[in-house]
Parts: structure tokens; C-alpha cells; sequence
């Protein structure tokens, strides 16, 4: 220790000197406690998260999250479109659960404007909502293991991801960011062949969470890796404001498909995983059962799928089909107004929250009686809780940080909008 | 859905209401800002700025939003970060977004915006385009003059005050 004691000090001195203060921001050879920074770009910190370490060796005493990297301004782009342009923009914040933001934004919208979504539209609505909590709970799958050194997880994880978003891109036409869920219902009908592709993935997922038990549950370096580490209670949980599978994950038994139920979730049936540790396994074991729920949801959707109509066809809401506007002047005049300036939305507020795949997202709207929205607040769930960042942190070891922000799957999107 | 309460508070009752509404075991989700000086309803005294706090309680499922006026110039508002540890970036970001302070906040800085920003973005007063994005000076982005456009020779088009091409011909 002390022969590379000198070489640290001529090192500080150096970054000093030349003013490069990047990644020791300060060292004090006294007390053995070093101030280093971390990220903004760094592998395992998921996006441009930038955290303030203070280290006593290779412990950390203190962690602090500094964020806004990837700010640009979302909230006050969606006042300048009108109220079905805004969910383009909101689509684009939680990036790996695009189908929820719209999905708030839109009940939010559907509040303000006293409508009524049809059956059909509100079962495609939690069938995408369902697949994206696949898609997004395998990315978490596979970026938990390649940060605890098991590569192949992400690779089994993207694998399935991959059938999932073919899916998404056969029914919106996108992969990510698709815009489909809008006030009054889903753009488009589901698909010719539909089904089939469903009753695929409904076929292949269960054996494949069934491989991911073998591949990483039942590892003996991966439990050794994540139990015990990142212990969060639901004291704590509760103080920060942390939902979602993290606080399931320290016994917080609460779930707004079931508790707060929108859609027809309350038509569903469906267990909430609960785990008590509130550590990293606890939480990687609630997302692995959430899965195998989501896997029994969308069996019964399939099932249920009513027919009719997918969206709301007010012609004040809704342009009218092409075939009605080369007869009918009136759908000409309703197509030109909608697409020309939107529609208006009374004066008022609302909120609205799903349970997204990260806890609750909300979307707050004000209206002042336009054809945009006034303001328009979407709380992020990752925003949230990467606040008890450093109460996981604090204490255990760098590589236990690294297992900690993996669990807690910030998505940097939605916590900079 | 069950219904949610509203509540709307001056800045002072709020600094009295939160501790009874934390024992009462609401539980705080999100805390943010709201301009209203562009919306007719409920024109009262409670000023230009207001934050919206969402709040819920698990053992009945219910929920509640509560409005709180920022009085003052600046707009102040009591920190709740001592009760509910969710207010920390909540008032941070309300702060950066709308220059509303929250009197007892620890480390009251910008959390979105850098440090060096000036205004604050989600006023509904900011000049969104019209203010020159000028980053940090860097010396191999310097082409002439910081804020200035790099030229390129003389234009040989004459436009008029409003930047628009003058038609030849066209008579005044």
C-alpha cells in the first residue's frame, strides 16, 4: 500500500495540474476515502446515468445519482401538438415501455373527454400492454446477467424479445415507439393473422421462462451474486415513493391492475408476485413470476378477444373511413378539421396511472379548452425510484452497485424526459 | 376507479397539512409544477404557479391531488423532503422547470437543466427558439464570433425586414 501510495498523489497532483478531474473528483490519503465518478457513459449504468461515488476502498459509503443527460424537454414538446400528436411524444420517454406511456396519456385524455373506449380496443390495449411487459421485463433479464458476467443471458433474453417486437411491428408497423394506443381506443384493428402469431408465442414462452429458471434462478454464482445485496425495506420503499416490481420485491403488496383496476383487468385472473427480502433476487425473482403471469393474461385475452369496433367512432374524435369521404361532404369537412387542427378537449385536469413494467406510471393533463394539450406531466416510474439508489448502494461493494442499478432497470428516457 | 380528492391549499396551510396527511399514511408519488397564467378557471389568489402533489394511501386504494399556490416573487413553497423522501428530485426538477422554490430543501439545484442555465423552461413566458443555443465556449467549435453564424461571402439576394426574397418588379 505504501509503494503505490507516492504514484497516487503524483496522479492527483497531475489531474490537478492539467485539470483533468474525470474520474478522481477527490482523494484524501487521511481518512482513505476517495470521491470517483461513474458514467455518464458507462457500460453497466444503463444510458447516461452519472452516479457520485464516495469509496472507502472498495466499499461505497455514499452514492449519488446525478441525472438530466438525457433531458430534452419531452413535457414542453407536447404543448406545442395537438392532443393525438402529444402521444408520438410521450411514446418516446420510457423507450422499453412504450405502449404504457400511451396508455396513461391517453386514459388521461379519454378522463378529460368523458368517452368510452370499445370492449375490442381496451383487450388490444392489454394485449400490448402485456407483450411490452415481456419485452421489457427480458431486456432487464438479459442486461441483470451480462452485468453479473452471464453473457448468454442476454442473448436467450433478446431472443424472445425479438419474436415479441416482430409482433408489435406486424400490428403498428414499428418495433419501439409506435404511437398505436391514442384517446378513444387503438389506431389500427388488429391484424389478418393475428392469432396465429400470438398462439406462436404463447406456445414457446412458458418453456422458455422455464430455461431461464435453469439459466440464472438456480446459479449458484448469480444467487451468491444478488442475495442479500441491495436490501431495501418497505419502510424505505414507501418514504421514496418506489412502486412497481421493487417494491413487490420488499413485500409491498400492491398492484394497480388489480387494486385500481382499469381496462378490464378486473375481468382477468391473475396472482401479484410478492417476495419479502428486498434484495436484488427478490426482485429478480418477482419479475421472473411477473412474467409467468403476463404469459397467463394474455392466454385469457386471446381467448376473450371481443369483436366490434377497436376505437371510439365519434367523427368529431375519429376521422372517418376513406371510403365514407368520397360520398358523404360531412366526413370530408370532419377529416379536414381533425387533420388540420385536432380536436378540443373541455378545460380540466386529470391523471391517470397504469402499472407499468418499472411501477406506476401516471400521466397529469391540463387542458385550457384547445386543440393541444396545456401541460402535460407523465410521472416516470424510473425517476422514482432511482432515488433509493443510494440506500441499496450504501455499504456493499462496487460490483453489489452494479447488480443494484441492473435491479433497479432505470430506463434514462423517462427519468430525464 | 374510486374517486380521487382534490384539495387546493395556499403555500402556509400546505407546510401544516403534509405531516397530518403523512401520519394519516399517505404516501407521496409525484410532486410537480403547473404555469396557470393561461387558464380562465378557478382564477383566484393563489397566484400564477402552483405545484400538484398526487398522493395515495394503500389501505383503501384511494387518492388524492392536492394543489398548492406559490405565492411570492420568488414562488415559494414549503419542502416536504423531511416527510416524504420522494420530494428530493421532485423538488428539484419543479425548481429547474419553473423556478419555484421550496423553502427547507437541502440541495435545492438544477437536476435536469446545467447548473449554468438561465430561465426556466416550462414557464409559459420562455422564448422556445428564440434564445441563441450557445454551449459552453469550445475552441474548435469558435468560428468568428460566439453567437454568430459562420458567413458565407455577400449575399447576392436582397430580402426585406422580415428575411422574405424582394420580387423583381413587385411595385410598392
Amino acid at each position: 500500500m505504501s509503494r503505490t501510495e507516492p504514484r497516487v498523489d503524483e496522479a492527483i497532483q497531475r489531474i490537478e495540474d492539467e485539470g483533468q478531474g474525470a474520474f478522481v473528483e477527490s482523494y484524501d490519503p487521511d481518512d482513505e476515502v476517495m470521491t470517483i465518478n461513474m458514467g455518464p457513459v458507462h457500460p453497466a449504468t444503463h444510458g447516461v446515468l452519472r452516479l457520485l461515488l464516495k469509496l472507502d476502498g472498495e466499499t461505497v459509503t455514499d452514492c449519488k445519482p446525478i441525472i438530466g443527460y438525457l433531458h430534452t424537454g419531452m413535457e414542453k414538446e407536447c404543448e406545442d401538438q395537438n392532443w393525438r400528436g402529444a402521444v408520438t411524444i410521450v411514446t418516446r420517454m420510457d423507450y422499453l415501455a412504450p405502449f404504457f406511456n400511451e396508455h396513461a396519456y391517453s386514459r388521461a385524455v379519454e378522463t378529460l373527454l368523458g368517452i368510452e373506449v370499445p370492449p375490442r380496443g381496451m383487450y388490444i390495449r392489454m394485449l400490448m400492454s402485456e407483450l411490452n411487459r415481456l419485452t421489457s421485463h427480458l431486456v432487464q433479464f438479459g442486461t441483470q446477467g451480462l452485468d453479473m458476467g452471464a453473457m448468454s443471458a442476454m442473448f436467450y433474453g433478446f431472443r424472445e424479445r425479438e419474436m415479441i417486437t416482430d409482433f408489435f411491428e406486424m400490428v403498428t408497423g414499428l418495433r419501439m415507439n409506435h404511437g398505436y394506443i391514442i384517446p378513444g381506443g387503438v389506431w389500427e384493428d388488429l391484424p389478418d393473422g393475428w392469432r396465429e402469431q400470438m398462439d406462436n408465442i404463447l406456445e414457446v414462452m412458458p418453456n422458455r421462462l422455464n430455461e431461464y429458471q435453469e439459466l440464472l434462478s438456480e446459479n449458484p454464482i448469480f444467487i451468491e451474486r444478488t442475495r442479500g445485496v441491495g436490501t431495501i425495506t418497505a419502510e424505505e420503499c414507501d418514504s421514496f415513493g418506489v412502486t412497481g416490481p421493487i417494491a413487490r420485491a420488499s413485500g409491498i403488496d400492491w398492484d394497480l391492475r388489480r387494486d385500481l383496476p382499469y381496462e378490464a383487468y378486473d375481468e382477468l385472473d391473475f396472482d401479484v408476485p410478492i417476495q419479502e427480502q428486498g434484495d436484488v433476487y427478490a426482485r429478480y425473482q418477482v419479475r421472473m413470476a411477473e412474467m409467468i403471469q403476463s404469459v397467463a393474461l394474455l392466454e385469457q385475452i386471446v381467448e376473450r378477444m371481443p369483436e366490434g369496433d377497436y376505437k371510439n367512432m365519434d367523427p368529431k374524435l375519429t376521422p372517418p373511413p376513406r371510403s365514407e369521404m368520397n360520398r358523404s361532404m360531412e366526413a370530408v369537412i370532419h377529416h379536414f378539421k381533425l387533420v388540420t387542427q385536432g380536436y378540443v378537449v373541455p378545460e380540466g385536469e386529470a391523471y391517470f396511472a397504469v402499472e407499468s413494467p418499472r411501477g406506476e406510471l401516471g400521466a397529469f393533463v391540463v387542458s385550457d379548452g384547445g386543440t393541444s394539450p396545456y401541460r402535460c406531466h407523465v410521472r416516470d416510474p424510473s425517476f422514482y425510484n432511482l432515488q433509493s439508489l443510494p440506500i441499496m448502494a450504501r455499504g456493499g461493494l462496487v460490483a453489489d452497485l452494479i447488480a443494484c442499478i441492473a435491479s433497479l432497470d432505470p430506463i434514462m428516457g423517462g427519468v430525464d424526459r | 376507479m374510486t374517486s380521487t380528492v382534490r384539495e387546493l391549499l395556499l403555500s402556509a396551510e400546505w407546510a401544516e397539512r403534509a405531516p397530518d396527511l403523512r401520519d394519516e399514511g399517505w404516501m407521496l408519488l409525484d410532486l410537480h409544477g403547473v404555469d396557470r397564467i393561461g387558464l380562465t378557471s378557478e382564477a383566484d389568489d393563489r397566484g400564477r404557479f402552483e405545484i400538484v402533489c398526487h398522493l395515495v394511501k394503500r389501505d383503501d386504494a384511494s387518492r388524492m391531488i392536492v394543489h398548492v399556490g406559490a405565492e411570492g416573487d420568488p414562488p415559494t413553497v414549503a419542502s416536504v423532503t423531511h416527510l416524504w423522501g420522494t420530494a428530493g428530485f421532485a423538488e428539484r426538477e419543479t425548481y429547474d422547470m419553473y423556478g419555484i422554490v421550496f423553502d427547507g430543501h437541502a440541495d435545492l439545484t438544477r437536476i435536469l437543466m446545467p447548473d449554468d442555465w438561465e430561465g426556466h423552461p416550462l414557464r409559459k413566458d420562455y422564448d422556445v427558439g428564440k434564445i441563441v443555443i450557445d454551449f459552453k465556449p469550445q475552441p474548435f467549435l469558435q468560428i468568428e464570433a460566439p453567437g454568430q453564424a459562420p458567413s458565407f461571402g455577400e449575399s447576392e439576394v436582397e430580402t426585406d425586414a422580415l428575411g422574405q426574397m424582394k420580387q423583381d418588379g413587385a411595385d410598392e
